[in-house]
This record gives C-alpha cells, structure tokens and sequence, in this order.
C-alpha cells in the first residue's frame, strides 16, 4: 500500500523534475541503474542479499552504523530492503550517482548525523526501524541492547555500557519501547555521569532509567 | 425745657466713671511677715500641732501673697521649709535600729502625708493660680517629689530600704512569718511616688533575686525529688507568689514574678523533667497518674514550648509503643486480642487526655497520628480488624444492649479512620461478612446494619454498595425460598429440604468453583429449583457453589445413638457415600464425589481426626491424610450432643500463601483506579508535570489507599503507551492529555 502510495508521489515529482534540466533526469538515470545492480530482479528491490553486496562495495562491514545511517538518509521503511523510491531519495540527497561517490559521502553523512537536531531524528528513526511487525510497539531487550551500542556507543560510550550491562541483568522489562528508548537519549544528555548528580526520580523520567540508577548506584558501593 | 436738658446732657457728657486705678501695694516688709507666718504654721503642722492654727488665716495669708505677686516667694519658701524638714525626719529615720528602721519610715511618711494635705490646703489658691503660670510643681506632687529625693534615695536610705524589703521577702520565703501590713504600706509608698521609684527601688531588685532564689531552689529540688514532686513544689511556689503579691505587691507585680518562677522552675528544667528515670512524663502516662499528668500540663501551659514539649515526649512514646505492640509476633497469633489490645491502648490515652490534658486538641491529634503511623506499620492490620468485627459480630456482642453494640462499633470504626489500606479492610470484610450472612451465625441484624451504615457514612456509597447487595440477596433468597415451597410442595413430598441463598455475582467475594458430585437426592431437588428459578428468572446463569454450603444430617451410630450433624457440602458429599458402603479407600472418595484434592484432604481431616468429631474411622490413624488411608464408618462414635458441629466455615486468619493471594488481588485492583484518577486528572488539566499528578493522585485516592508514587509512575507510562497520555515535546517534564 505504502509503497504504491510513494510511487504515486514521487512520479509526481520526477514529473516536475523532467520539466527542469536534462541532467536531473540524467542523475537519476545513474542512481536508477547502481540500484539494479543490487536489486533482486524479480521484486525491483534490494533484499538483505543485494544490501550485503552493497556493504562489501562500500567496503563497509554489514553491521557498520553508517548502514543505518544511509538508511536514515533514504528514509527507508522496512528493515533490510531498499525500494528504488527510497534509493532515489537517500541518493540525490548525499548527491552520490556512483559507487565512488558513494563511498565518499559516508564520512559527510557521518558528521550531518553527529549534528545535534538531525541525530535526535536518526535517533527515533534507529527504533522505529527495528519495529518489523505491524503493530509492533516495542523491541526486545537483547535487540535494544545491540542497537544502542550501534547508535550511541561512540558518543556515550560509558553510559550504553552500564545501561546495557543493566539491561541484561534485570529480568523485569524484556522489551523496550519508544518512549523508554527516547527517555535513554534524554538522559545521556542532560545527567552527567558517571556522578548522576542531578538525577531527580520524582520527575518525569521513564521508570526503567529510575531503576537503571538505583541499580547503578547500589553497584557502586 | 431744652436748655435744661441740653447741659444735663453735656454734664453726663464730662462725668465718666474710672475703672478703680489704686494698686493696693503689699509692702515688702508685709510680705516677709505674712511669710513669716506661714513658715511658722509649716513647722507647727510638721511637729504635730496643726490644732492650734487658724485655717481661714492662712489661707488668706497665702491667697494675698499670690496675690501681690510675691508667689515665688511663697514656692520657694515652702520648698526650703519642707526640705529642712525632710532631712531631720531623715536622720531620724536613718538612727532607727533593726526591725524599727521600716516602722519609723512607714510612720514617718504617713506623717507627711497628712501634713502635705493640711499644706497643699493652705495653699491652694497658688496651687491654682500661681502653679500653673510660671510652670512649677503643684504643692502635692512636689511633696512627694521632695519626699522620694531626701528621704527614700538619701544614700543612708535607699540601700537600706532595698535590702531591708528584700530580706523580709526571703525570710517569708524560707518559713517565717512577717508583717505584711508593713510591706504592704512601704511598697504602696514607692507606688504613690511614681512607678519608675517602685521599679527601680523595689521591683527590680526583687525579681533579680527572687530569680536567683529561684535558680538555687530548683537546682536543690531536682537532683533530689522525683518528677511528680518536683511539680507540686514548684506548684506550691508559685501559688505562693502570687498570694504574695495580693497581699503586699503592686498588682502589676504578678506577672512579673510569675514568670520568673515559670522560668526558673519550670522552663529550665523541662527536659529533666519530662525525661526523669523512673518518674517522668513516660512513666506517669504508663501509670495512669491523672494528678500528676494534670499538675504537669497545667504548669508546663504556663512556659513557651511547655506544651509542645509534653506533646512531643508522648507523641514518640506512642508510637515507640505501638511499633512494639504490632511487631510482636506473639500477639499478632490471636488477631482479636491484638486488636482489643488497640482497643485498649486507645481507651487509656483518650482518658488521659480528657481527664489530665484538659482534653486539649492538639494532644488529641498527637494521638491520632501516632495512632495512624503505628496501625500502618503492620500490614495485616486491616484483616485483623475485619476479623475482630468478625468475632464480635458473630458472638462478642451476644446479649448486648444497643448502646453498648454501638459503643463497640464506634471504637472500632476509629482504628478503621487510621487504616491507610482502607481497600485491603474492604476486601477482608466482604469475605467475613459473606461468611458469617451464609452460615446464618451473626449475633443481631441490626448490629451488622449499623456498622454498614457506619462504614458508608465513613467512605461513601461505594464502598458499602456491594455489602448492601449481599444482605439484599440474603432477604430476596428468603422470600424465593417461600415462593418454592409454596409452589412445589407438592412435588417434593418426602426429598430433602433446601435451602438456597442466591448470590448475585458481583456482590460476593469471588472464589474459584470447582464443582462436585452431589448425591443424588440433593441432586434431584437441586434440579428442581433450578427450573423453578430459571423459570421464573429467564436470561440468569446458576451455579452451585458447593464449597459453601452446609447441610443437616441425620445419622444412627451403634447401639441406636441418633445424631445430627451439620456439615459443609463437602462433608456430605463425603458422608453419604456410606450409606452405600461400610469402608471406602481415599481414592474411592475422591473420584466418587470429584472434590479437589486440597479440600478433599481438609474435609476428611474434619471428619476423621478431630477428636468428639469423628464420626469416620481412618487406616492408619495418623493425624495427616494420605491418598493411601482407608475410611470406615465410625459404629462407635459418642457425643454428649445430639447435634453435633462438624462444618468448617468460621473466618479465620489468612494463612500465608492466602495472605499473598489477597494483597495481590487488592494490588490489581488498585491499577485501574489509579489509572482511572491519572485520566480523570489530566482531563481537567490537560497538561500537568510529574510531581502534581503524583500528588492530586494521592489526594483523590487517599479515603481508599495509599498510591505507590512507583505504582503510579508505572500506570502513566501504561498510558502513554496507549496513547491516553504523551510526553509534552517542548518540556519532556510535563505530560500532556491526548484527547
């Protein structure tokens, strides 16, 4: 449904961008043309396959966070495929029509994402992609683990470690949801650590991160 | 005729009358005479002979003087005479010995006294006149003046005067008699010369050393008297001082010395006091000592932080107390002592308050938190309550009056205002109320009426609605029960006779049914009113609740002994598989009448191992059931009654495993009333921060229980899930209502 929905929209738009240069329609020839070579030629998609293919391409391991990222920048909907609408987006976007532009552009991508207000829209975005299911509100503990070393342990390295460490001890919460995740991020930035000296339980912060301190803080003695 | 009048007139024109020009001089030599003359009358006046002058003369003499405008002469002669005066009465005074010295000064003043006023008299008219123009003293005021000056401040006086008065104070002090009159006339005199004069030379120095007394004595009595001792000698100095005063102070001195006592008696030594081993203020609550409770409250009233002081002693001695009583294991093992214990303690402060603390207010809240913190520190308080109203329900308050049932009731419904887990107590009351209504066992009608209606005026409709339906219930079943028999009894003829209570659903407390096989004859009859109800109650449901039902039986032992013996359902269930077979293996019971094993066990233990109850025989005879024991039909069993008790229906202690159960029940329920106020809540404010909802929650559920600030965190992000509520985006400390 979504997807036809996209089409619609975007042919809208490659409508009006032919009315512009040649060259736009050029660029997007070239984009068209990286896609197939890693999209399954019967669906028209890259699956999980043509993404590892495109990973070895990029030289860049399947499990790199600037995988995510290119994800985040195609604004892709489902974990582990890329439609041609998404394709198109993620590459006219980075301004990369060849494998070798490409790989350039990631380390620019890295550091657009650092930026303060875009990596808190990657941040979500990160969860929202890990929902598989339809409906699916929530991801499981161990995957929230894997994915906050991903997305967060360059920055808040020593925070993600204890708060995974305790993820994988307690036995009370065995998935995670939106607002916990979010709360995690609010909470790397505003409460120093390791002091959490500022730390206030009474306030809003998600009961999970109450537990996570008062777990933290006990270890400490 | 004309010229006549014509110089009549001018001559009234020239005759004039003059106003009357002649200064009558007082020569200066008369001046000095009349003086002289009125110098003389001083002194006679001062030695005691006024009688011989002539009033009349004098005055004239000095209204003539004033007259003449020689008035500074006369001022300044009087003020020379009286002064001259003043210093012989002085020195006379200053010659008195000993006791004599405050005779010859009282006698003295009251000398002057009356001379001033036969002076001031005298001259009047310059008092009057004079006086007021050139700004002098009037003659009274200046005698006194001139009194105070050489007389009361000489310095052979003053010091004298002071430690005379104050030595007599002590002397009274310590047990001698003394002339209070005396006292009394010298401190008006220093009253009637001005109250800066009795301040400064009286008053001052007396509280200064009264303190002191005050400091010493108080130390003395306290290393050496008990608490309740001290009091009444602090008591009986203070009465003393203000009897004191009445006697020979001025009246504004009261206060005054009154405090210093309170300070150095009372105020200095509160904390010994209230503290003291073995006779203080713990001490006298545990006794009962009303006087000295009385004695205390009244004189600590008198001092700043007296009472507080009084109140914050019996505040952590009452709750040091009760945390006792409700941690101590072996009182907690008999749920209706323990609460009469409550009971008990209650009884006792609330006596002592009305009787010793003048049934103050504030000792009255003192008490009731004490109370409220120490019931909650026990969390089976709320069973243990609902078990003693169980108790007295179904046989304490036999034969009582009804104002005696209220008297109790109300007692208890103060310790039910301190529970905080006012829902716990609900759940428990249902169950024994359910009970007690089903087993027909309550002591009176009206009783469990009233405390319904206690507990609804307390906690609101809802609270009682669900208790209200059980007794409902109870009357509708009666009146089915009628209808049946009217209508079937034919049918029924010679079958056993039932009777059914129908419990609506929601009202009762819930159990799980397993249901069990009902011997036939039961079964047939059952089947009836079934289609009996169903008929004329289309569109209900029906279930046989068989672990609550009794029955009567009928049974003929050995020799032809004839019983009856209520039992539970189970029991019979049990019973009546005998009439078909002498001796029957556990196995056999249990898949012949399908009861579940835990209660299969406990029915058979009723019915084989209690001793004067056994009407079945087991193998082996062990005290436990096993699923190997055999049971045969006691042929020989006795007892002294013809009807037997053999059911096991009375409300008992929650045993452990029961008691998780429940407070897990009442946990569950408790999540959507708290959701149920976080939305009410947030409807109203749409936007709200954490703390506020924490605590409008509290608020709203405090009559029921105490939300765990926790408990309520978890519920709002329940709800933020399911998107009732959200996260403010601006200020993530806010939560906002999505409608």
């Amino acid at each position: 449904m979504r997807r036809s929905s996209n089409r619609k929209s975007s042919s809208a738009s490659a409508a009006a961008g032919s009315g512009s240069t040649k060259a736009a329609s050029k660029e997007f020839e070239k984009i068209d043309h990286l896609f197939n070579v890693y999209a399954d030629k019967s669906s028209a998609i890259i699956d999980p396959e043509g993404i590892e293919q495109l990973c070895s391409s990029l030289e860049v391991d399947y499990t790199d966070v600037r995988i995510l990222m290119l994800a985040w920048k195609m604004k892709a909907q489902k974990q582990g495929f890329f439609t041609l609408e998404e394709w198109r987006t993620g590459l006219k976007a980075l301004r990369a029509d060849s494998m070798s532009k490409l790989k350039k552009a990631l380390p620019e991508l890295d550091k657009e994402v650092s930026r303060p207000t875009d990596f808190l829209d990657f941040y979500s975005y990160a969860f929202r992609y890990c929902l598989t299911e339809d409906k699916q509100k929530c991801i499981d503990i161990e995957s929230a683990c894997q994915l906050l070393s991903l997305v967060l342990g360059t920055q808040f390295g020593p925070q993600v470690d204890k708060f995974t460490e305790y993820l994988k001890s307690q036995s009370e919460y065995k998935v995670m949801n939106m607002d916990q995740w979010m709360g995690f991020y609010r909470f790397c930035n505003e409460i120093p650590f390791p002091s959490l000296e500022n730390y206030d339980s009474d306030l809003a912060w998600p009961l999970i991160l109450d537990n996570f301190v008062e777990w933290f803080r006990e270890n400490q003695k | 005729m004309n010229s006549q009048s014509q110089s009549q007139s001018q001559r009234r024109k020239n005759f004039k009358i003059e106003a009357f020009k002649h200064k009558v001089e007082l020569d200066p030599k008369y001046a000095e005479r009349t003086w002289k003359v009125l110098e003389h009358a001083i002194h006679e006046i001062y030695n005691n002979n006024a009688s011989r002058l002539s009033f009349e003369e004098l005055y004239r003499s000095a209204y003539n003087m004033v007259l003449h405008k020689y008035g500074d002469k006369l001022y300044s002669g009087l003020v020379a005479t009286m002064t001259a005066h003043l210093n012989k009465i002085a020195k006379s005074v200053e010659s008195a010995q000993g006791g004599l010295f405050l005779e010859k000064l009282n006698h003295k003043w009251a000398d002057h006294n009356k001379a001033l006023q036969m002076i001031r008299d005298i001259l009047m008219y310059m008092d009057r006149s004079y006086v007021p123009t050139s700004h002098k003293t009037p003659v009274h005021e200046l005698g006194l003046n001139l009194w105070r000056d050489h007389i009361i401040h000489s310095p052979n006086i003053q010091a004298r005067l002071q430690d005379t008065l104050l030595d007599l104070v002590q002397r009274e002090r310590t047990g001698d008699v003394i002339n209070r009159g005396l006292m009394r006339n010298i401190t008006k005199m220093l009253m009637d010369l001005g109250s800066s004069v009795y301040q400064d030379d009286f008053e001052k120095p007396f509280l200064d050393v009264s303190a002191s007394f005050y400091s010493g004595e108080s130390q003395q009595f306290i290393e050496c008297c008990d608490c309740g001792s001290y009091l009444k000698k602090a008591e009986r100095r203070l009465n003393e001082e203000m009897e004191r005063v009445s006697h020979y102070l001025d009246a504004k001195t009261e206060v005054k010395i009154t405090s210093v006592v309170e300070r150095e008696m009372i105020a200095n030594h509160m904390q010994r006091l209230v503290h003291m081993d073995n006779s203080g203020l713990v001490n006298m609550l545990i006794d009962d000592k009303y006087d000295d409770l009385s004695r205390m409250y009244s004189l600590f009233k008198r001092v700043p932080e007296g009472l507080s002081t009084i109140r914050d002693v019996m505040t952590s001695y009452l709750r040091e107390r009760g945390r006792v009583l409700v941690t101590d294991t072996e009182r907690l093992k008999d749920p209706v002592e323990f609460v009469q214990c409550l009971l008990n303690e209650k009884d006792k402060h609330d006596k002592i308050i009305s009787t010793a603390f003048n049934n103050d207010k504030t000792f009255q809240n003192a008490l009731n938190s004490s109370f409220e913190y120490f019931i909650n520190l026990n969390n089976r308080s709320a069973e243990f309550i609902s078990l003693y109203l169980d108790d007295k329900l179904r046989k304490g308050l036999k034969g009582a009056s009804e104002e005696e049932v209220e008297v109790v009731l109300d007692k208890v419904m103060m310790l039910f205002r301190y529970l905080q887990e006012k829902d716990v107590f609900e759940k428990y009351y249902k169950q024994h109320l359910a009970k007690r209504l089903l087993s027909g066992k309550t002591v009176s009608d009206d009783a469990e009426r009233s405390m319904i209606v206690k507990l609804k005026t307390e906690c609101g409709y809802q609270f009682t609605s669900k208790l209200e339906g059980m007794f409902t219930d109870m009357k509708t079943s009666e009146d089915t029960m009628l209808d049946f028999y009217a209508k079937q009894s034919a049918e029924l003829g010679d079958g056993p006779t039932l009777a059914v209570q129908i419990l609506t659903t929601g009202s009762w407390p819930t159990q799980p049914t397993a249901a069990c096989n009902l011997p036939p004859e039961i079964l047939t009859v059952c089947e009836k009113f079934r289609t009996y109800y169903l008929g004329t109650h289309s569109g209900r449901r029906l279930t046989w609740q068989t672990n609550m039902g009794t029955a009567d039986i009928k049974a003929t032992f050995g020799k032809g002994h004839k019983h009856e013996l209520n039992v539970s359902t189970y029991q019979m269930c049990v019973l009546m598989l005998f009439n078909s077979a002498d001796g029957l293996t556990y196995r056999e019971i249990e898949q012949a009448t399908e009861i579940p094993a835990l209660d299969l066990k406990r029915c058979l233990q009723s019915l084989a191992c209690v001793k004067g109850k056994n009407v079945l025989r087991k193998e082996p005879m062990s005290k436990d059931i096993s699923e190997e024991d055999v049971f045969y039909f006691n042929d020989k069993f006795t007892s002294k009654f013809v009807k037997v008790k053999i059911g096991t229906v009375v409300a008992q202690k929650e045993s452990e495993p029961e008691k998780q159960e429940t407070r897990q029940r009442v946990e569950e329920d408790r999540k959507p009333q708290i959701e149920a106020a976080i939305v009410r809540i947030m409807k109203s404010r749409r936007v709200l921060d954490h703390n506020s909802i924490v605590a409008e929650v509290t608020k709203q559920l405090q009559s029921r229980f105490l939300p765990n600030p926790v408990v309520i965190k978890k519920r709002i992000e329940s709800l933020i899930e399911r998107e009732f509520l959200e996260r403010d985006k601006a200020d993530r400390k806010l939560y906002r209502y999505l409608a």
